[in-house]
């Protein structure tokens, strides 16, 4: 793996489009990620910030335009399930796997997919249920847990398949404000370990702490690829000020 | 004979030929060469086939505990007149509605199953007279005689479903009604011995029957019952071996039968049935008298290898069409449920509807006896009732489990194939490891319930000849009227099969602690 200063970007995205139907989810989107930058949407309901990350691992296939993954160009000819290894996710309700212990949720992907042992992926996500700090969980199910402690298994679960780049679809939306501030802690740890990021999410203050760089949305589009430090205080656009406004008028 | 000449210019081209049949006859025959005779179309292979519904003693029923054995003053006549074809004698039991499309579908060559000879029969079928009867009107000891059909007016009477009686009482309630009087009320039973417990136990005021049927049950039943009156009715006069239409083969059936008079083997039959003589021939058993219920005879049943052997037959037909139906709904339901409309998935639409909708009873007949007029290869030994009826119940099991697979897949949360596609599983890992083991949960009371429901079910196949539990406890109960002891034993039966099942469903939900947050807790403390 290159991890010279010159290396392709992780993520290289150009003209990509998708379509529901009639409606333009994604209007000829153009960005690109770093090797381990920290990239946060934000943007109104409805303007495609999750249908863009969504894409970012082929959940969504994209319908036209093109997605670059660490230089390999991301098509209907690729692997999904190399893709999946490289690119791991989180998501708003965890959709953790409710019939399975917590330690099975994690061993699952890492046996079936990276054909581990069971001893090798349990020791693995040991690993990682004791990083996002719930290692006592180990054995029970879902159900038993707390939203914020599904959220975190959730994010060991992918951890687990040792992603190179992490996307994150509104993590913390459906938690209460004392378990957003755990996950969020949890995702600041991870941002200080260098993984590529990118994250949905309303979280302003943690938007602005691990931010390398702010992309808005709206209406399918991207407004404007900012530095937190500027997005947060002078927006280029209109749109961005009114949402700056709305949402900090809460 | 009038085969005789049938048979003649065939002989005399193929002389030698002829000869050396007559060689294998000969030494293949287990009865006397004297009667050889060339054997009609109907006889397969050396095989005579015969179906009857054994619940009519003492022209066809079961006397032990074999109910793929029947016996009697029919079965007696279709021996020998497989012994003068040179054959052998394979009888068929089944449901009397089953009896003529059976004949049709040429599952049988003959149906011989104390039938009366009818006019209206013969349109379809080629009729052969063997026995002389008379019709009558059965009511309780102590009943009145009548003297006319009329006084029957406004009463309850009791025929069985599927014969000729049921016209002929239309006619007299005609002629009722044209006089201004109220018809018969009539009832109709698919066994014979139903039709007579029906006026043991009083609900109705008689049954029709033939003279010698009543023979036997009134030595069986002793004092309880009376004749009330024997019309003249010279429709019901005669039973009569019946076959597919065939001069030739009726021609043969006919000089078969005229020689067995002849030569005094009917007459030898007759007094071994006691078929005209109430007082003599061999003992038929008799019941208890006693209202109270007949623990011994319960026992026996419940012991006895005839239900054991119906119970299983019952138990394995469920098992094996409800293993196939799940196996064909899974993938049928995941197509529907699938967003894209495909050719396909029309087809498979169709195909739940149909099923769903079609009563699983006419699916069994229209199998049994309809498919093989389009498909000759349904007719053969290989197909049998067992086979035909794990073919409809598992197409009609499908089609409803179809409709429960279809609302379990999609009660799981979308969000588990997302998360699963989203780690990197495979489509076969997502399916089974991660939706089938949550559907499953929700599809296995619902799916209990519907091999509950198919375990009864398969009593329908009697219909078809399949001796399952219920078969077997009808020709049972036929044999002894024993009706309360033997129904016992049957409900006992069901119910421990029922009940394992149950158990079952029990167990395996024990182990869906997952899916609820109080068991999870309770089990952990």
């Amino acid at each position: 793996m290159q991890h010279e200063p010159t290396s392709p970007p992780m993520i290289s995205v150009r003209g990509m489009s998708k379509l529901f139907g009639e409606f333009v989810a994604l209007d000829r989107i153009d960005f690109d990620v770093s090797r381990g930058e920290k990239i946060v949407v934000l943007g109104p309901s409805g303007s495609g910030k999750s249908t863009l990350i969504r894409t970012l691992n082929r959940i969504e296939p994209h319908d036209s335009g093109t997605l670059t993954i660490d230089g390999k160009l991301i098509n209907d000819k690729t692997d999904p399930i190399q893709l999946r290894c490289m690119v791991g996710m989180v998501f708003q309700n965890y959709n953790l796997f409710p019939h399975l212990s917590v330690l099975d949720n994690c061993i699952l992907a890492p046996m079936r997919v990276r054909r581990m042992s069971r001893i090798e992926a349990t020791t693995l996500a040991r690993r990682y249920l004791n990083q996002v700090g719930i290692p006592d969980q180990a054995d029970k199910y879902p159900i038993q847990l707390s939203g914020g402690q599904q959220q975190r298994v959730a994010i060991a679960r992918a951890l687990c398949m040792q992603p190179e780049v992490m996307l994150f679809d509104e993590p913390t939306a459906a938690l209460d404000p004392e378990a957003i501030v755990g996950v969020v802690s949890i995702m600041d740890e991870l941002s200080e370990q260098g993984i590529t990021t990118v994250c949905v999410t309303h979280e302003m203050a943690f938007s602005r702490r691990i931010a390398d760089r702010i992309i808005f949305m709206d209406q399918g589009k991207i407004v404007e690829i900012t530095p937190p430090e500027i997005f947060f205080t002078s927006p280029k656009s209109d749109r961005a000020q009114n949402f700056l406004n709305q949402m900090l008028r809460y | 004979m009038t085969s005789f000449f049938f048979r003649l210019p065939l002989m005399q081209r193929f002389r030698p030929v002829a000869a050396l049949a007559g060689v294998l006859f000969a030494t293949a025959g287990l009865h006397g060469l004297a009667h050889a005779e060339q054997p009609p179309s109907f006889v397969h292979d050396g095989t005579l086939t015969i179906c009857t519904n054994p619940t009519l003693p003492p022209m066809t029923f079961v006397k032990g505990q074999d109910v793929s054995h029947p016996e009697g003053y029919d079965i007696d006549v279709a021996q020998a007149l497989a012994n003068r074809w040179n054959a052998r004698l394979s009888v068929v039991t089944m449901d009397f509605t089953g009896l003529f499309p059976s004949l049709s579908a040429q599952r049988c060559g003959l149906v011989m199953s104390g039938i009366i000879r009818m006019p209206s029969r013969e349109k379809s079928f080629d009729a052969v007279t063997y026995q002389d009867t008379a019709l009558v009107v059965v009511g309780r000891k102590g009943t009145p005689s009548l003297t006319s059909m009329d006084e029957l007016s406004g009463k309850n009477v009791a025929v069985e479903s599927g014969t000729s009686y049921i016209t002929r009482l239309g006619v007299v309630n005609d002629a009722l009604v044209a006089a201004g009087k109220p018809p018969m009320i009539i009832q109709q039973y698919p066994t014979e011995e139903q039709v007579v417990q029906q006026v043991l136990i009083g609900r109705v005021f008689a049954f029709v029957s033939q003279d010698v049927e009543l023979f036997y049950r009134m030595r069986q039943l002793k004092d309880k019952l009376h004749v009330l009156i024997t019309p003249d009715i010279p429709d019901y006069r005669h039973f009569a071996i019946y076959l597919r239409q065939n001069p030739q083969d009726l021609t043969a059936l006919q000089s078969a039968v005229t020689a067995l008079e002849t030569d005094g083997n009917l007459q030898a039959l007759r007094t071994k049935w006691s078929v005209t003589d109430p007082s003599t021939g061999n003992e038929a058993p008799s019941t208890t008298s006693s209202a109270m219920f007949d623990w011994a005879a319960f026992f026996s049943a419940l012991t006895s290898t005839a239900f054991l052997h119906g119970a299983l037959i019952t138990l394995s037909v469920a098992l094996i069409s409800h293993f196939i139906a799940i196996t064909l709904s899974v993938p049928i339901a995941i197509v529907l449920n699938s967003p894209q409309r495909s050719v396909l998935k029309i087809v498979l639409e169709g195909y739940v509807s149909l099923f769903r909708a079609a009563p699983t009873l006419l699916q069994l007949l229209f199998i049994w006896n309809a498919v093989p007029q389009f498909f000759p290869i349904f007719r053969e030994q290989w197909f049998t009732p067992f086979l035909a009826t794990i073919l409809a119940l598992s197409i009609n099991e499908s089609a409803y489990q179809v409709e429960i697979n279809r609302a379990a897949l999609s009660a799981v949360d979308p969000g588990q194939e997302l998360g699963a596609s989203a780690l990197g599983l495979s489509r076969r890992d997502i399916y089974w490891r991660v939706i089938f083991p949550q559907a499953f949960r929700i599809a296995l009371p619902p799916t209990i319930n519907e091999f509950i429901n198919l375990l009864k079910i398969t009593s329908l196949a009697s219909v078809i000849s399949l001796q399952e539990l219920l078969a077997v406890t009808q020709i049972q109960v036929a044999r002894t009227f024993a009706f309360t002891e033997y129904y016992a034993a049957a409900l006992v039966y069901y119910l421990v099969m029922v009940f394992f099942f149950l158990f079952l469903q029990k167990r395996v939900e024990r182990r869906f602690a997952w899916s609820d947050r109080k068991k999870v807790v309770s089990n952990a403390a």
